[in-house]
């Protein structure tokens, strides 16, 4: 959990808001440092999570998990967290054992075409039911709001599902977590940052799946690299958006920051402020 | 023309609000709904985009929303309305469910959503039944300009009797929409207003014109005359005008200089000729083809 962003989005893990669609996208850069702060602030908050991490394993989110001072392993162990991973599932997808105790989740990779909707049962499931692993028979704890993370929404571009596949799983995944549930709904999507020409027309492609996502959801942060380059000290730009009217607020709302990545942790400042430039 | 396009005023109009990633139209959307139904209205919102609650906090009574948010595909059990049911049976049966006498509004959020599972000519069909078959007074609907091909797009707006693009404006709070209109006639009218809305979902036009109007008065002003400010003076008065005009000039062959010329004054010397034996002496003047 990083103080300084949530000082900056006005969330703390006593109150955030609720129904909330946050995208994270990268251009050219790596955006999952955010991931990361956004699992550690709702494990913090006490709420539900479920987390579809398909990029990397277990033991990865769960070491930089220990460095933010949350433990994934007890988090899952408490029925708090419900974890896909999505590495080896596919694997026990493409290589079928006898004993088939994985869930359908990650069905999609032996027929792309049919779409994300047994992904979207598992994400249903995991955030309605408060006893997964089966164990609702001791009385287990009520966990707060239901919150979705996803890591990340456009490499299953690149496991043959279309873009309007992809965004139709995650209209399913606002309408029931965000306004069924008023839960919360973190999605990292990537992009190569190729400028597709207009006459593109066709389906596919990173971009269009990031306009989608954009006209879904509520706030925004854009993850890029300097303009000017490779720095020591500042490894990039983040650019915060909120599209909802929140308020008396009129219009849509954007802030600029710099950042820096440590090891137990992200500072974010406003652009020149940098500490190493002060 | 936007103003206009609020109020309403034609029947049988169909109005595609087209926005991007970078500026919502929903407000607007939002703002026509409110129009509408401030003017007595039935309104039905196909919503496949946004909730209830989202589109209209409390529920409002010639408000009719189907809700197409939770299940447009049907993977659940009991789908409300899905997108498959956007054809014109569906549609007509939906709109006489409400006994209200006159034609309703429909508000369509979106048609981007409708436009990705069904094909494009199919919906394109079905707006043309609606507008035609009268079950419908107005149709307005939310495009997501970037998100189709730029051929479903101008098929889909060529349909509209106005299309408005959303941009973001200048300042923060202000966005741009510039309105395309095609009358029944046929006569294209474009415009382009700069507009906020209010928290009540009111519209409020800024000076239409003030980007363009300072545009134009800027070169008008910087062509200063250049004989202002002058320490001496260039004008004429009217006596001086005129003697300038009699004088003759120095190299100028006018006729009394000829005359003066060809015929000596008295006075002056004589020239006595006597031709000797060896001259040859012509009478014919040799200049006399001269035409002075």
């Amino acid at each position: 959990m990083f103080t300084e962003l949530n000082s900056i989005l006005n969330t703390t893990p006593d109150s955030f808001t609720q129904g909330e669609f946050i995208l994270l996208s990268d251009r050219q850069s790596d955006a999952s440092f955010l991931i990361h702060h956004f699992l550690s602030l709702y494990l913090r908050a006490r709420c539900k999570v479920c987390f579809l991490g398909l990029v990397q394993s277990f033991n990865h989110y769960s070491a930089i998990g220990q460095r933010l001072g949350v433990s994934l392993t007890q988090a899952k162990e408490k029925g708090q967290l419900v974890f896909l991973e999505g590495l080896k599932e596919s694997l026990s997808v493409l290589i079928p054992q006898d004993t088939e105790t994985g869930t359908r989740a990650m069905d999609f990779l032996r027929d792309p075409a049919v779409g994300l909707k047994s992904l979207y049962e598992f994400v249903r499931s995991g955030a309605t039911s408060s006893g997964v692993g089966g164990r609702e028979a001791d009385g287990g704890e009520e966990w707060g709001p239901p919150v979705l993370l996803v890591d990340d929404l456009s490499v299953l571009l690149s496991l043959g599902v279309s873009t309007g596949a992809a965004l139709d799983f995650s209209h399913y995944c606002r309408a029931t977590v965000c306004s069924q549930l008023q839960g919360n709904v973190v999605m990292l999507a990537r992009s190569d940052g190729r400028r597709e020409e207009e006459e593109d027309g066709d389906d596919e492609g990173s971009e269009r799946l990031l306009r989608g996502l954009t006209h879904q959801c509520s706030l925004t942060l854009q993850v890029q690299g300097l303009p000017t380059g490779f720095c020591r000290d500042i490894h990039g730009q983040v650019e915060v958006c909120w599209r909802r009217r929140q308020g008396d607020e009129q219009y849509k709302q954007k802030k600029l920051f710099q950042y820096k990545v440590h090891d137990k942790g992200a500072s974010f400042f406003a652009p020149g402020t940098s500490s190493a430039v002060l | 023309m936007l103003t206009e396009l609020l109020q309403g005023s034609d029947a049988g109009g169909f109005i595609i609000i087209r926005d991007s990633a970078s500026c919502s139209g929903r407000h607007l959307l939002k703002s026509f709904i409110n129009a509408a139904l401030n003017r007595e209205e039935d309104v039905h919102v196909l919503g496949f985009e946004v909730s209830e609650e989202e589109l209209k906090g409390s529920p409002v009574q010639r408000l009719h929303f189907h809700n197409a948010y939770s299940d447009p595909l049907g993977w659940t059990d009991q789908p409300t309305f899905t997108v498959h049911q956007f054809c014109l049976e569906e549609l007509a049966h939906l709109l006489k469910q409400t006994s209200h006498p006159k034609p309703a509004t429909l508000v369509i959020d979106s048609l981007s959503w409708i436009l990705r599972h069904v094909s494009p000519p199919a919906v394109c069909a079905t707006l043309h039944q609606l507008r035609k078959g009268g079950a419908v007074r107005a149709i307005v609907a939310l495009l997501h300009g970037d998100m189709h091909q730029r051929g479903t797009v101008g098929s889909v707006c060529h349909l509209a009797s106005s299309v408005i693009t959303v941009a973001p404006g200048m300042k923060g709070g202000d966005a741009v929409a510039k309105i395309t209109k095609r009358s029944k006639s046929g006569k294209v009218v474009q415009d382009e207003d700069i507009f906020t809305i209010n928290n009540d979902l009111t519209v409020v036009i800024q000076s239409k014109h003030s980007q363009v109007g300072h545009k134009q008065a800027d070169p008008e002003e910087q062509e200063m005359d250049p004989t202002a400010h002058l320490t001496f003076n260039l004008r004429l008065s009217n006596k001086e005008r005129e003697a300038k005009e009699k004088l003759a000039l120095p190299f100028v062959f006018s006729k009394e200089k000829k005359t003066a010329l060809l015929h000596s004054s008295p006075g002056s010397g004589r020239i006595l000729y006597e031709p000797d034996a060896n001259d040859d002496y012509d009478q014919e003047d040799p200049d006399d083809d001269l035409d002075v």
